[in-house]
């Protein structure tokens, strides 16, 4: 077996439907322009409608058009707002395929690394089983609320953009920048299972979040491990890091900001070994990026734009 | 005598076993002696966790590139529950006389199991479950079982306590994750070209394993054969 693999190769049974990372890669790099927002959503529509088309995500596609993730990503889970059943379904879809590319990264570090410190593999085959049973609890949890796996397609982008081939990085990827990033939505669920009274999800993503903060402090501990007597690896690595927290504030959704989706869990990460320093800077580089007031009129053009195409196209074949 | 010290001991007990016999039942019946000095133990044992931490490896390899997504839940305490076992064996590793530092060493017996354990390693592709845990749950796993009883019953039961403690331990687990690797097997090899490739595979690496001599190297006498 080879040493380190492609985000491509990552195997699937038959339900699963996997979706162009490009999306996830462009939300995170746009710029505070309705006009540039929109022209990328519109280059990226024709990809967009293949991912979803057969999905449980073709209904939001019908509705909002090419834009549908630039509401979902950046309105905060609301259970009265409307289209919050599938909303909540494609956020507990997105958790779960999260939890397995954490598993598969997590297992891939046993692989990857043979000469690694044998102490980090433990802490590495330990979060493998908290993973799996991550995926189980997640599983449930998205039956539980009324969905299935496979609904929505998934993006490997996780996988991809955290899976260093430097040990230092691989953990800085995936136990800092991915499990920080797990910490900040699962604290969000349970504020949204606190505000719905669902106490099943509620304690469920509380053990999950407290698997979590284990996770981010091995990353925290090898880290500074790895890169020991070594400055500029250690440059190198969080450098590496804040590449990573970028691309997983998908353009502020993740972030300090008021109007964030997803508020970054201080007290959690705290616990978790990040500095007041490291916080910081998360919060500088992940409310940089489009406002929501942005988001917003972007994704009303997308959708009008959108029905005014469709209705061309019906009026076209009807005559 | 006043004061009661012992049962038996007053005329009220009644007693006919000597007084110190009370404490002696049933009597301690083992005799010192084992196949293995201390040595012998330190190598065995670094042969052992050789084994299981490639297992750990090699799962942790797998886990990715295996699509069905029980199986790959299922590995996750696989893998923990063998680093486990490792790390059991490498703390007693300084127990006996191996150095302070030697928490981490594991030893192939020789080139031949090496090899063996890269072959075991070896299938990669989405397409070969089959393979990968046939390798490990039909071959590799049970020969481990086998040896680690046979320590068990051949090394010394009072000297060697320790190491029968934690191998008996692993015994038990080893055996539920035999019992899920086959169950998983079973539901995957339900036609006979699957059933076929399942054999196919055991019986490559079993031969694999005999002409290596096994996780020690050295083949104990009176077995038929490996599993
Ligand atoms: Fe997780
Ligand atoms: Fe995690």
């Amino acid at each position: 077996m080879k040493r380190f693999i492609d985000h491509e190769e990552l195997a699937r049974d038959s339900r699963f439907i996997r979706q162009d990372a490009a999306q996830a890669n462009v939300i995170s790099s746009l710029p505070d322009d309705v006009e540039t927002v929109v022209n990328v959503f519109e280059q990226f529509g024709p990809i967009i409608e293949a991912g979803v088309r057969g999905t449980s995500a073709e209904p939001l596609f019908e509705e909002l058009g090419p834009g549908f993730m630039l509401t979902v990503l950046n309105e905060p889970l609301d259970p009265d707002a409307p289209a919050a059943v599938p909303r909540l379904l494609l956020r507990m879809h997105g958790i779960f395929v999260g939890e397995l590319q954490a598993l598969e990264g997590a297992a891939r570090s046993l692989w990857d690394f043979p000469d690694a410190p044998w102490e980090f593999k433990m802490n590495m085959a330990r979060q493998c089983w908290d993973e799996a049973r991550h995926l189980q609890i997640f599983e449930k949890l998205l039956v539980h609320l009324g969905g299935h796996v496979g609904m929505y397609p998934e993006s490997t982008f996780l996988f991809e953009a955290c899976c260093s081939e430097d040990p230092a990085m691989r953990v800085a990827g995936v136990n800092r920048g991915l499990e920080g990033l797990a910490c900040d939505v699962f604290r969000d669920m349970i504020r949204f299972a606190n505000k719905t009274g669902d106490e099943v999800m509620k304690q469920a993503v509380d053990y999950v979040l407290a698997d979590e903060i284990t996770h981010v402090r091995f990353g925290s501990e090898w880290v500074k491990e790895f890169t020991k007597d070594n400055p500029e690896h250690l440059k190198r690595t969080q450098d590496f890091r804040r590449e990573v927290d970028k691309r997983f504030s998908f353009g502020g959704a993740r972030s300090d900001r008021e109007d964030a989706a997803i508020p970054i869990a201080r007290e959690d990460r705290l616990e978790a070994g990040f500095t007041e320093e490291e916080l910081q800077e998360l919060s500088e580089i992940s409310g940089v990026g489009p406002s929501k007031k942005t988001l917003s009129e972007a994704a009303q053009i997308l959708r009008d734009r959108y029905h005014e195409t469709r209705k061309a196209q019906q009026e076209g074949a009807s005559s | 005598m006043s004061e009661r010290m012992y049962p038996g001991l007053t005329q009220e007990e009644r007693t006919g076993f000597a007084p110190y016999s009370a404490f002696d039942i049933p009597a301690d019946l083992r005799e010192l002696h084992g196949r293995y000095d201390v040595e012998a133990t330190a190598l065995r044992v670094r042969n052992f966790r050789y084994a299981e931490e490639w297992m750990v490896m090699m799962m942790g390899g797998w886990v990715a590139t295996i699509p069905e997504i029980p199986v790959k839940t299922g590995l996750g305490k696989v893998i923990w529950e063998t680093a486990q076992a490792a790390d059991e064996l490498g703390k007693r590793l300084p127990e006996l006389r191996c150095g302070r530092k030697s928490l981490e060493a594991s030893e192939a017996p020789n080139t031949a199991f090496a090899d063996f354990i890269q072959e075991v390693s070896n299938p990669e592709t989405p397409d070969l479950t089959i393979e990968k845990l046939s390798g490990v749950f039909d071959v590799l796993i049970p020969h481990l079982v086998e040896i680690y009883e046979m320590h068990n019953r051949e090394t010394d039961a009072i000297c060697d306590a320790p190491t029968i403690e934690i191998l008996e331990h692993m015994v038990r687990r080893k055996r539920q994750h035999i019992q899920w690797g086959q169950e998983v097997l079973d539901a995957l090899c339900d036609d006979d070209e699957t059933q076929q490739r399942r054999r196919d595979r055991a019986n490559q690496l079993s031969g694999l394993l005999k002409e290596s001599g096994g996780v020690t190297g050295v083949l104990e006498t009176g077995q038929a054969s490996l599993n």
